[in-house]
């Protein structure tokens, strides 16, 4: 039983899946389509950062006591995303193919080892200290990220 | 757990980018060997030239990317931090790169100290790699099938390098000659190579191709599996050898073509708009692991074809060149850019944007280098049968594709150097 481990995986493949469709769209030259893609991405990518800055990490970090290890490098890495995510944005509102995939890619290669770093460490950890939190910790979750459900079309 | 909680200790970007650097050396000497000695050595696989050949892709290219890019992924796939990773990597890169080509020109002189020496060198670099690694993943829970894989992989490198190393002293004259080449060559490529891919493909294709999980049974039991019918095959080859032997080879090869075929039917469903060089690499890499394969179940069954003199080459040309080679250049075009992107964002410390990463290696120059890698495996194949005419060519295609490379991951890095100048200022600037 990997609950928490389970959910933010899911969560990590339904943001991965709406990136996916703002690629598809921007190689069709589809803007329009690309430009609403790309905000239900950087929402559901919002959402999932403040479930876990909000919510989980602050939990871990009670629990364990550890203030300044992962959940402070998963913090810092965050904003580096957010970074990523308002250029690629701005590139997007510029209809610049060549820097959207610039900043995308760089981007999916950031987003896939933090997402590494939290479903094979953080994540399993989380399971294994806070399994007595999960009654009241998964809904929460749920809430926040949207359940892993996301519009995929 | 504390151990466990320190992933924040990625390595300085020095460690791995040595390794990533120097291995398209290797490569390009073998281009260059196979340029001036000719058809005489792809003769057989016997050939000095074709076993110094064979070294400067497995102990070299081979062994320098896979060192490296462990130093740089224990920490993040699986929370094992090298204790001072900056020494680790000096002790063991200082000591392969010299040991893998010495044992080259111990094979090209056949010169009994030099053999010697390439043997002890990299049995000491691979020893001191083992023990680091090996301590940093014992000192963490496993939490994944990935980290379960890495545990299992490092024997095999112990073992490919074990039996090397007798077979470097009997070559020197100082140990008898055992019958060991078969396990050698075996443990060296699939115990260590194909369970190390496989065991990165498992995070690596799903996760950076947005292809659907392997299977969570291969995930759980395929390097494992693998391991055992290698195991079993190595015990009836030891004792027996003959037609039993042959027999089981074909269980740990039938493995490899699983994972081969399972991951080329997972590329088949990315979600990605396009197949960019890295997937074409690992396509063009499963394609020619299939083929390699089906070579050697084919020569199983019918022995005639693996008595052919051109049998072992392509063999070895798709297993090396289009294989590994193939699967490893082409991460190294991922991996190289984000560590520098990284290291630059870094150094911004917020404030200011790093390149991206295709501006660190351009896309231009990445796909260009592809077409020449696979035109150089093509004429590889064709020089395994035709070496006479072929032979020269096809070295000169591959000092060309390795050349490039290098000089695609050296420009990388003077970009790198050029823009930690230009952050350096921007952030002083910024403080003042």
């Amino acid at each position: 039983m990997h609950p928490i481990t389970d959910l933010m995986a899911g969560d990590h493949r339904a943001c991965d899946g709406l990136f996916a469709a703002v690629e598809r769209a921007v190689a069709r030259g589809d803007w329009h389509c690309a430009t609403n893609d790309f905000r239900r991405f950087a929402e559901a990518m919002a959402r999932h950062f403040a479930a876990e800055e909000d919510a989980l990490f602050p939990l871990f970090e009670q629990r364990t006591g550890i203030y300044r290890g992962p959940t402070q490098v998963m913090r810092g890495e965050h904003g580096q995303m957010r970074q990523l995510l308002a250029a690629a944005e701005s590139a997007l509102a510029a209809q610049d193919a060549e820097d959207y995939a610039g900043h995308a890619e760089t981007l999916l290669i950031m987003m896939q080892q933090h997402n590494i770093k939290e479903e094979h460490i953080l994540y399993p950890m989380c399971d294994d200290r806070l399994g007595d939190e999960t009654g009241s910790l998964l809904p929460e979750l749920q809430r926040r990220t949207g359940g892993g459900q996301k519009d995929l079309r | 757990m504390r151990a466990l909680l320190s992933f924040d200790q990625a390595p300085p970007l020095a460690a791995p980018l040595r390794f990533f650097l120097t291995a398209p050396l290797f490569s390009a000497l073998a281009g260059l060997l196979l340029l001036l000695a000719g058809p005489q050595v792809l003769v057989s696989r016997w050939t000095p030239g074709a076993l110094a050949l064979t070294h400067l892709i497995t102990a070299g290219f081979m062994l320098q990317v896979m060192l490296g890019a462990l130093i740089q992924i224990l920490p993040v796939v699986a929370g094992a931090n090298l204790k001072h990773p900056l020494l680790v990597a000096s002790l063991v890169h200082g000591t392969i790169t010299p040991g893998a080509l010495l044992l080259c020109a111990a094979f090209l002189l056949s010169d009994r100290l030099t053999f010697e020496v390439a043997a002890l060198l990299l049995a000491a670099g691979v020893g001191v790699f083992l023990l680091a690694a090996g301590c940093a993943l014992y000192a963490v829970p496993t939490t994944s099938p990935t980290s379960r894989g890495l545990r299992l992989a490092l024997p095999g490198l112990a073992i490919s390098v074990a039996l090397g190393v007798l077979l470097a002293g009997a070559r020197a004259g100082s140990l008898p000659l055992p019958q060991a080449t078969p396990l050698h060559v075996a443990w060296g490529l699939i115990g260590w190579g194909v369970v190390l891919l496989a065991v990165v493909a498992l995070v690596v294709v799903p996760m950076f191709q947005m292809t659907p999980p392997y299977p969570e049974s291969f995930a759980r039991f395929f390097p494992l599996a693998l391991l055992g019918m290698l195991a079993v095959w190595s015990l009836a080859e030891s004792l027996s050898g003959g037609a039993l032997a042959t027999a089981l080879s074909a269980f740990p090869v039938g493995g490899v073509a699983v994972f081969a075929a399972l991951t080329l039917d997972l590329q088949q469903r990315s979600q990605r708009a396009r197949m960019d060089a890295t997937q074409h690499y690992w396509r063009w890499a499963m394609i020619c692991a299939l083929a390699a394969s089906a070579l050697v179940l084919a020569a199983n069954v019918v022995p005639t074809i693996g008595e052919r003199r051109e049998w072992p080459l392509i063999c070895g040309t798709l297993v090396l060149f289009g294989g590994f080679v193939a699967v490893m250049t082409g991460m190294l075009y991922k991996i190289v850019p984000f560590l520098i992107w990284l290291n630059l964002q870094n150094l911004g410390q917020g404030r200011i944007l790093a390149p991206t990463m295709n501006r660190v290696i351009t896309a231009k120059s990445v796909n260009q280098q592809t077409i020449a890698h696979f035109a150089a495996l093509a004429l590889l194949l064709a020089a395994s049968v035709s070496p006479e005419w072929l032979a020269r060519p096809a070295g000169l295609a591959v000092l060309v594709a390795s050349g490039w490379l290098m000089l695609t991951l050296l420009r990388a890095t003077g970009f790198h150097r050029q823009h930690v100048r230009r952050i350096q200022a921007l952030v002083a600037n910024s403080a003042a």
